[in-house]
């Protein structure tokens, strides 16, 4: 068995022309993620019941035959080997990341914030792409802001899943709307996948910046003001959030509701917004402040990350069935 | 200037439209409705520069051309008429309802009530659609359920819309939601349509059927009960609302704080559900508790209502542009309309 590292230092991972007839395996495609300054490396450990061919390029492709599903052990550092059998169920599970698209904001380009503004029909379109590109990794749980641009995104997204599971969003606002949302049948809640909304993973609130225009904003700030307060860590617009700030209840949010939720085996997706989800990526790959500054993230673009042994393995983003990339999967991603 | 008033009226059954080959305008299509029992009668007086009568039909139709909107106006009773010689206007609003389309329950046959279910795809083309319908309507205000899928309906709807002024949902669940979402520019606000939504605008809640099909549904309690539950104007299944309850928090809801919009000269959007949009109408038609039992209303087919001198009128549903139907308008929404017309020749 062979391991191979590449490394990716900027830019996007090229991905391999991989011939893959069945339309049900999960490829990794382009990382979309730019200006990742750290050097990326995957580690691919190749179990030993399968036959492997290798592409020509420097790392390892594992082609799938429909009939059988290919087995990859996924280790984080390179001196832990687990060559345990590979038929016995690693507790992995899958974290699906979904920036929103387009809102009716974006394309006025007005400082949005935690204003509740809805999808532009281009984000419509970005959340159904998103939805087929993850339409084959499992969702237990969803997690999205209390805004209706994740929220929709989610739930379009989730049109083009493939495992028919009905996506519920949980109301506790007050007791009323907790009895009065609640399901009677076992049968149907086990074919439910529960949505919950938070606050904590709204997107930075812009604080008197929001509904203001760049120019508008410029004039009333100056130019080297406003560029500070988006571009800093720590120095929020006025009344506002900065970074830092939503850095600490999204993540806090994280680490206290969805982590548990991936330890205990459930596949979580989030939907949200461009600054809570950098957020929890500065957590989850331990970036620096400086780091996260420079983290763009695609938007409508999923990331999958693989959680194992409370480690996050970033996996790129899938590609849906009909693109080429590089094949990298584990066990439980398979449907 | 000729000006002709014709009038029909439906027993049960749809209306039937004639031909009308109008390729802009706002067209009074077939009333969605069905088994209304109601006589309903429509005064259509035109007034205007431009009339083009087609004598093969039995209502007089108008052709809108592009550059000029036409200007008609309705009488609401024969005894009243709105607009004096002076061409003086009265306030009208529009009242747009629409009941959102297919959810993932719908499609499985479960029962829903309250339970957050979103739209599927069909639901998503429905919403859509509907919003191509009104897209030459002005909208002011919107409410909503709390339920995602009226709430996706409204929002996708309004991506169709014309007027390009944003819909932005009102948060104001408590102290901090409040603060989060203030807008701090008034030129941004006045582009903005705000959406409210209210848990009195939900769908009847089902109690104990939440979840079930209709299968498990008949052998838990029964072919009879259930229908009895279903049918019923004030039998609620267990632990769940009946269409009555439904209809006291809907209408009181919408009298406390829709009407008066609609009084202020507003025009409204509604976007609910099926039970909760029965309600509202049986309010604005005056129907009789067995009347509304009978009432169907079709899904993602939005319906006009014009609100004047505290009366509703039915409007029927709006045809989109390319469609036929008779062209049955008022003053305030041609002339809206030919603003935007004006408007998207400015920046083609």
């Amino acid at each position: 068995m062979s391991a191979q590292v590449f490394h990716q230092a900027m830019g996007t991972l090229q991905s391999n022309r991989l011939l893959n007839n069945s339309g049900t395996h999960h490829e990794l495609g382009n990382i979309r993620v730019q200006l990742i300054p750290k050097c990326f490396k995957l580690n691919i450990e190749l179990s030993r019941n399968r036959n492997f061919r290798f592409g020509k390029k420097n790392f390892g492709i594992i082609q799938a035959t429909a009939s059988q599903t290919s087995v990859i052990e996924s280790a984080s550092s390179p001196s832990n080997h687990d060559t345990s059998d590979s038929k016995k169920k690693s507790n992995e599970a899958a974290l699906i990341l979904v920036r929103h698209g387009e809102s009716l904001w974006n394309e006025k380009n007005l400082f949005t914030g935690c204003v509740d503004v809805p999808l532009t029909k281009k984000g419509v379109e970005e959340a159904i792409e998103a939805g087929k590109r993850i339409s084959n990794i499992p969702v237990d749980m969803i997690y999205t802001s209390a805004l209706i641009r994740a929220q929709m995104t989610a739930m379009l997204a989730m049109t083009q899943h493939r495992r028919r599971k009905v996506p519920i969003i949980m109301h506790n606002e007050s007791e009323q709307a907790r009895t009065w949302s609640q399901i009677f049948s076992e049968d149907t809640m086990k074919q439910s996948i529960p949505v919950v909304t938070a606050w904590q993973l709204n997107e930075r609130m812009y604080g008197e910046l929001q509904g203001l225009n760049k120019q508008e904003t410029a004039d009333r700030y100056g130019k080297e003001q406003v560029h500070v307060w988006r571009r800093s860590y720590d120095i929020p617009p006025p009344n506002g959030e900065s970074l830092e700030m939503c850095a600490q209840r999204a993540v806090a949010y994280f680490k206290d509701q969805i982590e548990p939720q991936l330890q205990s085996g459930k596949n979580v997706m989030i939907a949200a917004h461009g600054n809570s989800l950098r957020s929890i990526i500065m957590y989850l790959d331990k970036l620096t402040s400086q780091e996260v500054i420079s983290l763009e993230l695609s938007t409508g673009i999923p990331m999958l990350y693989i959680f194992k042994e409370g480690k996050f393995i970033r996996r790129g983003s899938p590609a849906g069935p009909a693109e080429a990339g590089v094949y990298a999967y584990t066990r439980v991603c398979n449907p | 200037m000729a000006a002709a008033a014709s009038f029909f009226s439906q027993s049960v059954g749809t209306i039937h439209v004639c031909g009308c080959a109008n390729s802009s305008g706002f067209c009074f299509g077939k009333s969605s409705s069905r088994s209304i029992s109601n006589g309903f009668p429509i005064h259509v007086r035109l007034l205007g520069k431009r009339i083009c009568s087609s004598s093969h039909c039995k209502l007089h139709v108008v052709r809108e051309s592009n550059s000029c909107a036409l200007m008609m106006d309705r009488v609401s009773s024969s005894s009243d008429s709105s607009i004096d010689n002076n061409g003086k206007r009265s306030i009208e609003s529009a009242l747009i309802l629409i009941r959102h389309g297919e959810s993932l329950w719908n499609e499985k046959n479960l029962f829903t009530g309250c339970v957050d279910v979103p739209l599927t795809k069909k639901g998503i083309e429905e919403a859509l659609q509907a919003g191509i319908r009104i897209s030459n309507i002005p909208i002011d205000v919107v409410y909503t359920s709390t339920l995602i899928r009226a709430q996706m309906t409204a929002m996708l709807a309004m991506t169709q819309h014309r007027h390009k002024k944003v819909p932005i949902i009102t948060h104001n669940e408590n102290e901090q939601a409040n603060l989060w979402n203030q807008i701090y520019s008034k030129e941004t606000k006045k582009q903005s349509i705000p959406v409210t939504p209210a848990w009195q605008l939900n769908e009847r809640m089902y109690g104990e059927l939440q979840g079930l099909n209709k299968q498990e549904t008949a052998e838990r309690y029964g072919k009879e009960l259930v229908h009895g539950w279903r049918r019923s104007y004030d039998i609620p299944p267990p632990n769940g609302e009946s269409l009555e309850m439904c209809s006291k928090r809907a209408v009181a809801y919408f009298r406390e704080h829709i009407e008066p919009q609609l009084q202020s000269g507003k025009h409204v959007m509604v976007a609910a559900h099926g039970n909760s949009l029965r309600s509202i109408i049986m309010y604005l038609d005056k129907l009789t508790s067995q009347e509304v039992i009978n009432l169907e209303l079709s899904t993602g087919i939005p319906l006009l209502y014009i609100y004047k001198e505290g009366r509703f009128m039915k409007r029927g549903s709006p045809v989109g542009p390319t469609e036929a139907g008779v062209f049955a308008y008022t003053e305030t929404l041609a002339l809206y309309r030919q603003e935007l017309d004006e408007m998207s020749q400015r920046t083609s």
